[in-house]
């Protein structure tokens, strides 16, 4: 059994080096969190960026994030990464957390592909053999040839991220954590990514995805989460979730 | 919160504390062990001799000084190279750890941000780079010792092994609390720099400690925390086991680091994510 579980979760970011003037922008920005002052230290800004967040997911549940920019989707996704320790509220779990934020963790262009996709399988928490083991799939399904043995700084862009959606979705997910979807590269290996990528989030026990992409959350998702400034507003199907999402937005207009 | 009374007993608080962190990085010695070893590899890719640079730096460096402070001294060079080399070697190992402390978790915020992250894996592929590196230039001793003075290699000089544990036991808890401090107080980097320099003088690296002496040999000398750790690997490379007061004082200077930093880091390590 997996299980994911937020308890009255609030997350205050500290702006450090912050000027006056710049405290005063901040004040009058509309969107984003809320921006308060430090009880402690009234001269210290913080900015509220989850407010009071409970969540309770288990076994097959796909949760896509729903909110505009800076309602804080990927604060939430790094919280549940274990990025962040909540200011208050507990974040609880059963089964392993996979954040793919970036798919290459410590890529450095002067190693090889090989030397980096070890390095980031481990980093993901694999032991050098589990990586070894998928090599032969990534380098294959990667279609990066001779080239997997020369310096990643002699890549294209394309490549690079295929070698990175290759061994990202060569892991064993868990719960599984998106900010967007992962790049594909080209139409042509998108088609090709398409099916692995599914197989991958079928793998998963537990889903949350973040994206501003309707098709994407519709096609994976079986509920959603709709998120107004560090606050969940409301939690339930897709299609509920996005009409309201919809009105939201043009009540703001 | 049904599912968290229904499993209750399985369920585990994702946030770790910083005795965890400290053994989840240990267990990972692979991890840690290729971030360092990669760290070396990297800065002297397409070079021919690699990180043997660093050690002919040295090299030249330490012939040079012996030269012109043999002289000043009035030693001679069979007697005061290897005792400039020695301190050289283990300045260079120690100086080297505090300062790129400094930028610990400043250059890794990639890396941290990305998911939860043990904080130690850093601070121990730091000391490993830098245990690599020392395992180069030591061949600067060893080549000078066995010219100048094979008689200086005894059984004392197996004492250095647990002199250089001491050092790497202290250079974790120095690159976690500099670390962290650093990280936040960006300032702080500056300052050490300054500290390091100033440090190689005033620290008995190139001048023997015999020849200060009452309070200004009591200051940089005797309390002085970088002399009793290089010294407890100096003295047995010299051939004579370190006094029982240093190696008080080392020990003291590793208990009592570890415990800020232990103290410290239990405070403060979720906070590291948001000093970023």
């Amino acid at each position: 059994m997996t299980a994911l579980i937020l308890d009255h979760v609030n997350v205050d970011f500290p702006i450090y080096g912050a000027q006056r003037s710049l405290r005063k922008v901040l004040l009058e920005r509309a969107t984003g969190g809320l921006i308060g002052r430090d009880e402690k230290r009234s001269n210290r800004i913080t900015i509220r960026a989850l407010v009071d967040i409970s969540l309770d997911l288990k076994d097959g549940d796909r949760l896509g994030l729903v909110g505009h920019n800076g309602a804080g989707k990927s604060t939430l996704l790094k919280v549940m990464a274990g990025v962040y320790e909540p200011a208050s509220g507990r974040v609880l779990t059963r089964g392993r957390i996979t954040p793919l934020f970036e798919t290459m963790p410590g890529i450095d262009l002067e190693d090889t592909g090989y030397e980096n996709t070890i390095t980031a399988g481990m980093l993901f928490g694999m032991t050098r053999e589990e990586v070894e083991q998928k090599i032969p799939e990534i380098e294959e399904f990667s279609e990066l040839g001779e080239y997997f043995a020369l310096p990643v700084r002699s890549y294209s862009a394309g490549m690079i991220t295929r070698l990175g959606f290759a061994l990202a979705t060569a892991i064993e997910p868990g719960i599984l954590l998106m900010d967007e979807g992962i790049g594909a590269g080209d139409a042509r290996f998108a088609e090709r990514a398409a099916k692995r990528m599914d197989d991958f989030i079928g793998r998963s026990r537990i889903l949350v995805l973040a994206s501003h992409s309707e098709a994407l959350i519709h096609s994976t998702c079986n509920k959603a989460a709709l998120m107004k400034a560090g606050k969940i507003l409301e939690v339930g199907r897709v299609d509920d979730i996005f009409n309201n999402y919809h009105k939201l937005m043009s009540t703001k207009l | 919160m049904n599912t968290a009374e229904q499993f209750n007993s399985e369920l585990e608080p994702l946030a770790i504390t910083a005795r965890q962190d400290c053994l989840a990085g240990l267990r990972r010695w692979d991890v840690f062990a290729r971030l360092g070893w990669f760290e070396v590899k990297r800065r002297y890719r397409r070079t021919i001799i690699g990180p043997l640079w660093g050690t002919l730096n040295l090299a030249v460096f330490i012939l040079a000084l012996g030269s012109v402070g043999g002289g000043l001294l009035g030693k001679n060079m069979s007697e005061y190279l290897p005792f400039l080399a020695t301190g050289m070697i283990m300045w260079v190992f120690i100086s080297t750890i505090i300062s790129e402390s400094c930028s610990l978790f400043v250059a890794s915020q990639n890396l941290f941000r990305q998911m939860q992250f043990s904080y130690s894996t850093l601070a121990y592929a730091l000391v490993w780079r830098n245990f690599i590196v020392f395992l180069h230039n030591i061949a600067v001793y060893f080549i000078l010792i066995i010219l100048l003075a094979p008689h200086l290699l005894t059984p004392w000089t197996l004492l250095a092994i647990p002199g250089i544990m001491l050092i790497i036991l202290n250079g974790v808890w120095i690159s976690l609390l500099l670390g962290m401090i650093c990280l936040r107080f960006r300032d702080l980097q500056q300052l050490v720099a300054t500290f390091i320099q100033i440090g190689m003088f005033i620290t008995p690296v190139f001048w023997p400690p015999e020849s200060l002496n009452g309070i200004r040999r009591m200051i940089f000398v005797d309390l002085n925390p970088l002399y009793s750790l290089m010294e407890v690997v100096r003295s047995p490379l010299l051939g004579v086991p370190a006094t029982e007061s240093l190696y008080i004082a080392a020990v003291i200077v590793t208990v009592v680091g570890w415990t800020i930093t232990f103290l410290f880091f239990g405070q403060f390590r979720k906070r590291i994510a948001y000093w970023a």
